[in-house]
């Protein structure tokens, strides 16, 4: 028999179209943050206030020509991008957006592990596509992802760890759920680590003032520059995605997930509601960082990462387990 | 300033007495006429008397039989300039990039234009020019007609020489990149990441402006030299119009003086603003870029209030400016400098103190005093270096020594230096501004010129957003003049570059490069 509540979760809510839809909304919101910070109108024309300009400039990259420069790799420079993001799709798939996952389960035991996994093989792929083309700037652009994404994803995991250990589990879903039932929002009780989450996700998502990948005034377009068409549209789609995922797990791990009051009718219209705002809350965050700081340099990002945020990311982890095992059992 | 009383003329008469010639008082301070190889002297001389000597700029120019080497040089209360002749068929003159390092591009320039041999420079070879310009074919010889040059095809692909050691990488920045906005040729070898030589090649966009004056009455060629430079266009013409005026022995009037001073101003003020904000956009602060570029606009829109246009100006003309402020326009001149004024302690806050940009900033790109001396920069490369330079207050022009303003100097000589330079001089150009619109004296602001203009030559030196601005005017009687000859701030600081990348992070490259405020459709001209 066909489970088309399956199908459905998968391809329509909160799958696949939902992820997209929710991605190009998030692309506009950022567009439109960034541009009123800076003084500026933003997307205006396409739709009500713009709202359809990133699913426009979707459509347009897809039909414009398609170029392979003679000396990239061909098979790696085609399906690199559509990897990526067929990844970063799949690994949203595990966040619990309406109370459950895609599959309607509340995950396994160890699904955060995985999911920053995806993550980080999707930037590996983004760097792989980039390498293939053979373009100098692109093999700049790609080797400073990889530098970058080397160095803060070891701070990244360490500092995912501390809702981890708060509530005892490593299972996305339990962390979520224990901030509504067990606990409070994790970012009331480990602040610290909420802080330190945020600045390194802005360098995982190399944001201002991480983004040196795509220092154009050095590289151009980073890894992008050969890329055009379709697969341009892809790269551009899987950093969206990148953007929306990332702000998610910090909803997921720090803000209680989807986890809110419900006040009328079925639960997961709610959670759904609150996931979104919390998510949004987020990308505001992150895009007022963004506009508000200058870029720093390559060797500036690296001894910020190997000086600064890893011991941090240490001392938070050590933090925590004191707290949890000496401080949080009196309070609870 | 205790080397005011420095008179460079009669040390110069005293160490070299009869071998040279001197006119005081003929082409500002005084012209020495140094025939045979003596001008090395002459600048040897001025160099060892005064520490702030520096080659401005030099001219090429054809006199019939022979060709005149001019070499301008300015020291801390002078302008002088030491006249040398080579002969046509054999032009050799000793280099003098021995004595000052900042005369290495001035001699390439004459080299490549008139033919000039400068025997024992380092860095001999095309550098205005293009490849594929005709071998023996120099454009500012009067014997050349543009339409009648030949160019030779070049071969195919340039040859590219690997650097010997293998650590080595060679990254070409330009003729076209993203951290350049207009065209110009860095070849940059790097060890890693850091910078060990950078070699430059100009005259991408180079269109010949120096030959079409001379076949161009005075009054047209106001308006050519204004499209030398779009940003500052209004001083193009102003240095111009000056060398004119001071041939003919015009004399400007009162309001006429004043009226510049604000469209010299409003050019300063607006070019300040784009550099401040481009220079966010090169270090990835695009919000700071968006900010400056937004309280740009109203200065462009007094401009057009002021002139009748946006962007070339079109108001300074011979005897006078074409156009007077109207006194109902005076209130919105005044509110918007209001306005401006109102948002400078937030930008300044931000240029001194926000941390992602000090982290950019200081300490990149540093030039030393001794070396922006050494290498003759100019503006505020040289006042965030410490050096007092400012044609404004050392050689007063128009109506700026009757305005009191402050000349703002920097010791620390590194690219956050110069760029609060400019942010400091936004505010003290908005003074002048409010000064000379309240003191605007009555009466004409133009008068009626003859068309042609006596046989003579001027020299005149005016103070550009970029730095000061050398203009030579030759005529010969004619309404058309016979040389033009326009020395640009850019080409005056790009050796500063060359000096001060290297040993730094090629990341460092773009941050250092757009404090210098480079312009290379004035340097190529």
């Amino acid at each position: 028999m066909i489970d088309f509540t399956l199908i459905f979760r998968i391809l329509v809510f909160p799958g696949f179209t939902f992820i997209l839809l929710f991605t190009l909304f998030c692309d506009w919101v950022e567009r439109k943050i960034e541009a009123r910070i800076q003084n500026r109108v933003g997307p205006m024309v396409a739709g009500p206030g713009g709202i359809l300009q990133p699913l426009a400039d979707f459509i347009k990259l897809l039909t414009k020509e398609d170029i392979e420069p003679r000396d990239a790799k061909k098979t790696i420079f085609k399906f690199a991008p559509l990897l990526a993001f067929t990844i970063m799709v799949f690994a949203f798939c595990f966040i619990p957006v309406d109370g459950t996952s895609v599959f309607s389960t509340t995950g396994f035991s160890g699904d955060l592990i995985i999911i920053l996994a995806f993550a980080t093989v999707a930037n590996f792929l983004l760097f792989l596509a980039g390498w293939a083309s053979c373009n100098p700037y692109g093999t700049i652009g790609s080797a400073r992802v990889l530098t970058q994404f080397l160095g803060y994803d070891i701070p990244l995991f360490l500092i995912a760890l501390t809702p981890a250990f708060i509530a005892g589990s490593l299972q996305i879903a339990t962390i979520a759920s224990d901030q509504a039932g067990k606990f409070l929002p994790f970012i009331l009780m480990a602040p610290w680590a909420f802080v330190l989450f945020v600045i390194t996700m802005q360098a995982e998502l190399e944001k201002d003032p991480f983004d040196v990948p795509h220092s154009e005034s050095e590289l151009v377009g980073g890894l992008e520059t050969e890329f055009t068409g379709a697969k341009l549209a892809f790269l551009h789609l899987t950093r969206d995605v990148q953007v929306v995922f990332g702000s998610a797990l910090v909803v997921e791990l720090f803000l209680g997930g989807p986890y809110g009051p419900v006040i009328f009718g079925p639960s997961w219209i709610w959670y759904t509601l609150w996931f979104v705002l919390k998510v949004l809350a987020v990308v505001l965050i992150s895009e007022y960082i963004t506009t508000v700081v200058a870029r720093f340099r390559i060797d500036q990002v690296l001894s910020g990462n190997w000086r600064i945020l890893l011991p941090a990311a240490l001392l938070s982890l050590m933090l925590t387990v004191a707290l949890v095992t000496w401080v949080y059992p009196l309070l609870v | 300033m205790s080397n005011n009383k420095i008179d460079i003329l009669s040390i110069v008469a005293s160490k070299l007495g009869s071998k040279v010639e001197i006119q005081p008082g003929h082409l500002s301070t005084g012209t020495i006429i140094a025939q045979n190889g003596l001008h090395r002297d002459v600048l040897k001389a001025m160099i060892d008397a005064d520490e702030k000597t520096g080659i401005t700029a030099i001219t090429g120019l054809d006199l019939g039989a022979t060709i005149g080497v001019y070499y301008h040089v300015h020291t801390s209360n002078a302008f002088v300039t030491i006249k040398a002749e080579v002969p046509k068929e054999n032009p050799k003159i000793q280099t003098i990039v021995d004595l000052h390092p900042g005369a290495v591009f001035h001699e390439l320039e004459v080299a490549d234009l008139l033919g000039v041999v400068f025997e024992g420079h380092p860095t001999p070879g095309h550098f205005v020019l293009s490849e594929n310009w005709p071998i023996g074919v120099y454009p500012l010889r009067k014997d050349v007609k543009p339409q009648e040059v030949k160019l030779v095809p070049t071969p195919a692909s340039e040859e590219i020489k690997l650097p010997e050691n293998e650590r080595l990488v060679k990254i070409i920045i330009g003729p076209q990149h993203p951290a350049l906005l207009e065209p110009e040729k860095f070849a940059v070898t790097v060890d890693g990441e850091i910078v060990t030589k950078v070699e430059p090649r100009i005259g991408y966009v180079h269109r010949g402006i120096e030959k079409a004056t001379e076949s161009r009455t005075y009054l047209q060629d106001v308006y050519l030299v204004e499209r030398i430079c779009g940003i500052c266009n209004s001083i193009h013409a102003a240095g111009f119009v000056e060398c004119v005026e001071k041939i003919a022995k015009t004399e400007v009037p009162e309001r006429a003086r004043y009226l510049r001073v604000i469209a010299l101003e409003l050019n300063r003020l607006h070019s300040h603003l784009l550099t401040l904000g481009h220079a966010g956009l090169e270090i990835g602060y695009e919000t700071l870029f968006q900010y400056f570029w937004r309280d740009r606009e109203p200065i462009m829109d007094l401009i057009e209030l002021t002139s009748g246009n946006r962007v070339y100006s079109s108001l300074m003309t011979v005897g006078g400016v074409r156009r007077d402020i109207k006194e109902t326009d005076i209130p919105k001149i005044k509110s918007t400098l209001k306005t401006l004024r109102g948002q400078l302690p937030f930008y300044r806050q931000i240029y001194q103190n926000e941390p992602s940009i000090k982290l950019r900033m200081v300490n990149v790109g540093v030039l030393k005093r001794e070396d922006a001396l050494k290498l003759s920069v100019v503006g505020p490369v040289a006042r965030g270096s410490g050096v007092d330079i400012d044609v404004r207050k050392d050689e007063p022009y128009e109506a700026y020594g009757e305005i009191p303003f402050k000349e703002i100097v920097y010791k620390e000589g590194d690219t956050w230096a110069r760029m609060n330079v400019r942010m400091d001089e936004v505010e003290e150009s908005i003074n002048i501004i409010e000064y000379a619109v309240d003191h605007l004296p009555s009466g004409p602001f133009r008068i009626n010129t003859a068309r042609s203009v006596p046989a003579g030559e001027a020299v005149n030196r005016v103070e550009a957003p970029r730095g000061e601005l050398f203009y030579y005017v030759r005529s010969n009687g004619t309404d058309m003049p016979d040389r033009v000859k326009v020395r640009t701030p850019t080409f005056a600081n790009i050796p500063s570059f060359l000096k001060t990348a290297i040993g730094e992070s090629i990341a460092d490259v773009p941050a250092n490069f757009v404090s210098l405020d480079p312009c290379f459709s004035c340097t190529d001209r």
